[in-house]
């Protein structure tokens, strides 16, 4: 799925927090977002997850086949393109958008399992009813999601712990855990908000390591927001430069990572 | 009136233990059933029956378009709505004279029949309630270890996580506002014939207070807790008996008794005797 971003502009009391930013983002990539404090990074994740309404533009999603990077590529007329803004972020999250926020957020009291399976969508026993008057459909579901769990789990290394309350986990497990209850949804955008802040270097490894095999295995559109620029050298195909709300600087990332601006909006690297 | 207190528990526990919402109007919507049933059988001369589906079914429509404000509401803004709805309906049972009688209330209530016979004694009563109670708990029981119970706890615990799962925070609030509101009538419908006689001060705040005491103390999050909370609570007084206090004073003591043990779980115990959520 691309995400396409068209003259979106933001102010927080008067404040510009994005300004006329335009960007895209494609399948099977790891894009990151790097700037100052205050670039308006977070904002811009928080708009295409729905979170916070722009002033005024747009963020496309785009179903389809004209991905320049998947072979048999085929024309615009075959794409199905959808504006998110004004969307209520349940229906953002349904149209297969997952965020990963900055401070984790898992469910502490539920179990690692349950919190991959709250994950998953279109299940059929969130119906209050559907327990008593469908329960051989639930149960079956229920199963198959309970398998479909611990599977990714394992994936990301935390089968034996399934059991436990997400709250007994470190900061760095309760990421992981995050990004799989992400993977559990089949969300094909991901919006990753410094994935590795707080995350103790071993683990910032074995995350890394998940988010590039989604980006190649998946075929996702990873987008992530970090001030880590080992961790954007590492895992971003492409890297946006954004200072005072708008994009400076657009490119591969040891062209961006060399890039005057960089130096001057950082000036101790 | 443990079984009773047990679906009243059960109903405060779906609300507050799986959905994280502290409510303070169960007591209207017990009043309601109570009422509404009562009225159905007496005025439009209903079987019991009938009317205790139409009861739980009108009360279920009511707390439905209640929860629609209430619940774009959070935290302490909630709570204060529920204690205004608790008061607009106590108002209204109490003022509409012509239909709930007002403050004089509704005496003559009949026996509960159902096809035919009537519970006239009080085992046979007791039993009937007991068989209501298990089946209602056996329903909660279901839906909070279905998927329904894991997301509405997911709410519970993180609002903003849930939405960015692509989980509509207000269906599943709303949804279990409307089943405690629902829970809440059953005792209604259970409660008029036993004590034979309704008026409104049996549904005020002060009952919601005493509902929550039997969750808080019981325990939240789990069916245990309003198991243990309404034998707790409800068989108390008679344990107060064999103390030998004077009549005068038993039902004073018995307020300072129940307010003290709220002071003591919160300090000691939040989650309360046998629940495992503890709310904050």
């Amino acid at each position: 799925m691309i995400v396409e971003t068209e003259n979106l502009k933001k102010r927080f009391d008067g404040v510009i927090a994005l300004e006329d930013v335009n960007l895209e983002f494609l399948p099977g990539s790891v894009t990151a977002i790097i700037g100052p404090n205050g670039a308006g990074k977070t904002t811009l994740l928080n708009v295409m997850a729905g979170f916070i309404q722009p002033d005024s533009g747009s963020v496309f999603l785009i179903e389809g086949n004209d991905n320049p990077f998947v072979s048999g590529a085929g024309t615009e007329k075959n794409n199905v393109k959808r504006d998110i803004v004004g969307l209520a972020p349940y229906m953002v999250a349904s149209l297969g958008v997952g965020v990963l926020f900055q401070d984790v957020r898992v469910f502490k009291r539920l179990s690692l399992l349950e919190n991959v399976i709250t994950g998953m969508k279109h299940q059929i026993g969130e119906n209050p009813l559907a327990p008593f008057f469908q329960f051989h459909a639930v149960e079956r579901q229920e199963r198959e999601a309970i398998e479909k769990a611990a599977h990714l789990l394992e994936i990301v290394g935390l089968s034996e712990k399934s059991r436990l309350c997400a709250e007994q986990l470190s900061f760095g497990e309760q990421k992981l855990l995050a990004i799989c209850r992400l993977l559990a949804g089949e969300s094909k955008v991901l919006l990753l908000d410094e994935p590795t802040s707080g995350v103790h270097p071993e683990m910032v490894a074995r995350l890394l390591d998940v988010i590039q095999t989604i980006a190649e295995k998946d075929a996702c559109t990873i987008i992530i927001v970090e001030h880590n620029l080992k961790v954007v050298k590492r895992v971003g195909s492409w890297v946006y430069l954004m200072a005072g709300g708008k994009v400076e600087v657009f490119g591969k990332p040891q062209e961006v990572l060399r890039d005057e601006t960089l130096r001057t909006l950082f000036p101790t690297l | 009136m443990t079984s009773i207190y047990t679906v009243l528990a059960l109903s405060l526990n779906l609300v507050l233990g799986y959905g994280g919402m502290l409510s303070f109007c169960q007591a209207a919507f017990f009043g309601l059933g109570a009422y509404i049933s009562t009225l159905l059988t007496m005025k439009a001369g209903w079987p019991f029956v009938p009317s205790c589906i139409a009861a739980i079914l009108v009360t279920g429509g009511i707390s439905y378009i209640v929860s629609i404000p209430l619940t774009a509401f959070r935290d302490d803004f909630f709570v204060l709505a529920t204690v205004g709805f608790q008061m607009i309906v106590w108002s209204v049972l109490y003022n509409w004279t012509g239909l709930t009688g007002g403050p004089l209330g509704i005496p003559a209530i009949p026996e509960i029949s159902i096809f035919g016979s009537y519970l006239s004694s009080l085992p046979a009563y007791f039993m009937f309630a007991l068989i209501v109670a298990v089946l209602l708990w056996l329903a909660v029981w279901r839906l909070s270890a279905s998927p329904y119970g894991r997301t509405l706890k997911a709410v519970r615990d993180d609002e903003l996580a849930s939405m960015a799962l692509g989980k509509n925070v207000h269906y599943f609030r709303r949804t279990a506002f409307t089943i405690a509101g629902m829970l809440a009538a059953s005792a209604g419908v259970l409660f008029a014939p036993y004590a034979s006689y309704i008026d409104p001060t049996s549904f005020t705040v002060d009952e919601s207070i005493y509902i929550l005491c039997i969750v808080v103390i019981g325990g939240t999050g789990n069916l245990r807790g309003p198991i243990v909370g309404a034998l707790t609570l409800v068989l108390m007084p008679e344990v107060l008996r064999f103390l030998h206090i004077p009549e005068a004073v038993a039902p004073n003591t018995r307020q300072v008794i129940y307010g003290l043990l709220l002071v003591l779980m919160m300090r000691f115990r939040p989650q309360g005797i046998a629940g495992n959520y503890a709310f904050d």
